[in-house]
């Protein structure tokens, strides 16, 4: 290990977990209400189950609106809303509620593209079935599209990775946060440099992980 | 059994079947033929309420299925299987699972399940094949599947959507003997959507023959019998050169 990064190994490790907390929420939030969301985004369109043209155009209205915003405004625009929610808007914990949202918003869009990669055909056979639009979403579609839900989630939490990297501007810490005021502000260009590595092997990590599930998912 | 009554459909304002009246009576087989876009596949998805007729009623079993509340129309759903063109089965599920999930929907105990499956692979001769994918199977194997799965919960109806249509010539008369199987050993009455001669001619006890959305005429036809096809090199060879010799 470089005698650099044994230096700050216990900012280093709080700033591993700090990244840990805000994505793993983010993940959380993502598949909790993202997948639903997104579920009920593809449902809502024309020509599906429960096709409504008013949900439809605010769900996917709501949707453009939030991932439309650059990520830092959207964490200073929702300062209000972190308040009732935390009680504070500074901190890990505060920080959680931006990503939240983002992550809501970013998975959401994925899960409808994988949805509707499902052919109707499908769907169609289930409903002569007689399954109840419950069982269509979970003993077909989801079955169907399983490893795009899983390459989709794999994207997501490569961005959010990415946007957790700025949560400094609120105290919310992270691996980011720590590369800029330790390895950036204060000069010290090769700490940076560790943890842009330790950023990138994340990544590789979970982009093989994810492909590999997805992989052994898909038996079609 | 089932009977449509002044039937209209329309796909944005363009009407699709024009005051259709039809009755399918129990224990034939029934085949629609018409030209593509006549409306027989939408005919046919009108009698399970796939599509919701904008005018008429729709009976099965004398109930009046457009007036249903949701839960009563996937019941009777369950009474009338159905299969299609391009089989539309499950491609993550293996082939005992896709069997299975129409099995779940009628809330078949699982210990049940495991027989009634045996059971319904072995009917279309496919047993060996329960751990396979779909993947792995060919054309007419997965419709065989499809027909298991329709099958399953002893449905009364078979309502089949072009069964045989992206099948080769050998492979439908295989499909075509199952479905026969099924209405003589099994009593199930069979609607069956064709735009192939042949394959109407075959099986069918009664014809309706659609033309525009319009029903053109019903008539009773005797079965022709399905006819041995082999799809082998030396059936085409001999097909091609006596074709050049009668017409030399």
């Amino acid at each position: 290990m470089p005698d650099i990064v044994l230096e700050y190994a216990s900012e280093i490790r709080l700033a591993i977990g700090q990244t840990f907390v805000m994505v793993g929420i983010s993940i959380l939030a993502a598949v909790l209400v993202g997948l639903p969301l997104g579920t009920w985004l593809y449902l809502s369109r024309k020509g599906q189950l429960l096709s409504n043209r008013f949900v439809f155009s605010s769900l996917n209205l709501l949707v453009n609106t939030i991932r439309s915003f650059p990520f830092l405004l959207l964490v200073v625009f929702l300062i209000p809303f972190t308040r009732i929610i935390i009680g504070t808007a500074i901190g890990t914990a505060a920080a959680t509620v931006p990503l939240a949202v983002i992550a809501i918003a970013h998975y959401s869009r994925l899960v409808e593209q994988s949805l509707l990669e499902v052919p109707k055909g499908v769907i169609e056979a289930a409903v002569s079935m007689g399954a109840s639009t419950r069982e269509v979403v979970l003993k077909f579609l989801f079955v169907e599209a399983r490893s795009g839900l899983v390459l989709g989630l794999t994207t997501s939490i490569v961005s959010f990775i990415s946007y957790s990297t700025i949560m400094g501007v609120v105290g919310g810490g992270g691996i980011g946060d720590f590369a800029v005021r330790y390895g950036y502000q204060q000069f010290q260009t090769e700490l940076m440099l560790y943890m842009i590595l330790i950023m990138v092997i994340l990544v590789q990590l979970i982009q093989f992980a994810g492909t590999t599930v997805a992989r052994l998912l898909d038996k079609r | 059994m089932i009977s449509l009554r002044n039937v209209d459909k329309s796909f944005s304002k363009q009407p699709v079947i024009q005051s259709v009246t039809l009755s399918i009576e129990q224990g034939e087989i029934h085949g629609i033929i018409g030209a593509s876009g006549a409306g027989k596949s939408t005919l046919l998805r009108l009698m399970n309420l796939l599509e919701r007729p904008d005018a008429g009623i729709v009976e099965f079993d004398g109930t009046d299925l457009t007036i249903l509340p949701k839960q009563k129309l996937r019941q009777i759903r369950q009474e009338m299987g159905m299969i299609f063109q391009d089989f539309n089965l499950v491609g993550n599920k293996t082939v005992e699972q896709n069997v299975a999930v129409s099995l779940e929907l009628a809330g078949v105990k699982k210990h049940e399940r495991t027989d009634r499956i045996q059971e319904c692979l072995r009917f279309v001769g496919l047993e060996s094949f329960a751990r396979k994918y779909p993947t792995e199977l060919s054309g007419g194997q997965k419709q065989r599947v499809a027909i298991a799965r329709a099958i399953a919960n002893r449905p009364r109806v078979l309502l089949c959507d072009e069964p045989t249509s992206s099948l080769d010539p050998s492979t439908t008369s295989e499909i075509l003997r199952v479905l026969q199987d099924i209405n003589q050993t099994l009593g199930v009455t069979i609607v069956l959507v064709s735009h192939e001669m042949q394959v109407i001619q075959s099986i069918c006890n009664r014809v309706t023959i659609m033309a525009d959305g319009r029903i053109e005429a019903t008539v009773a036809t005797e079965p022709a019998g399905i006819t041995e096809i082999t799809s082998d090199a030396g059936w085409f060879l001999t097909q091609l050169v006596e074709r050049r010799d009668s017409h030399a």
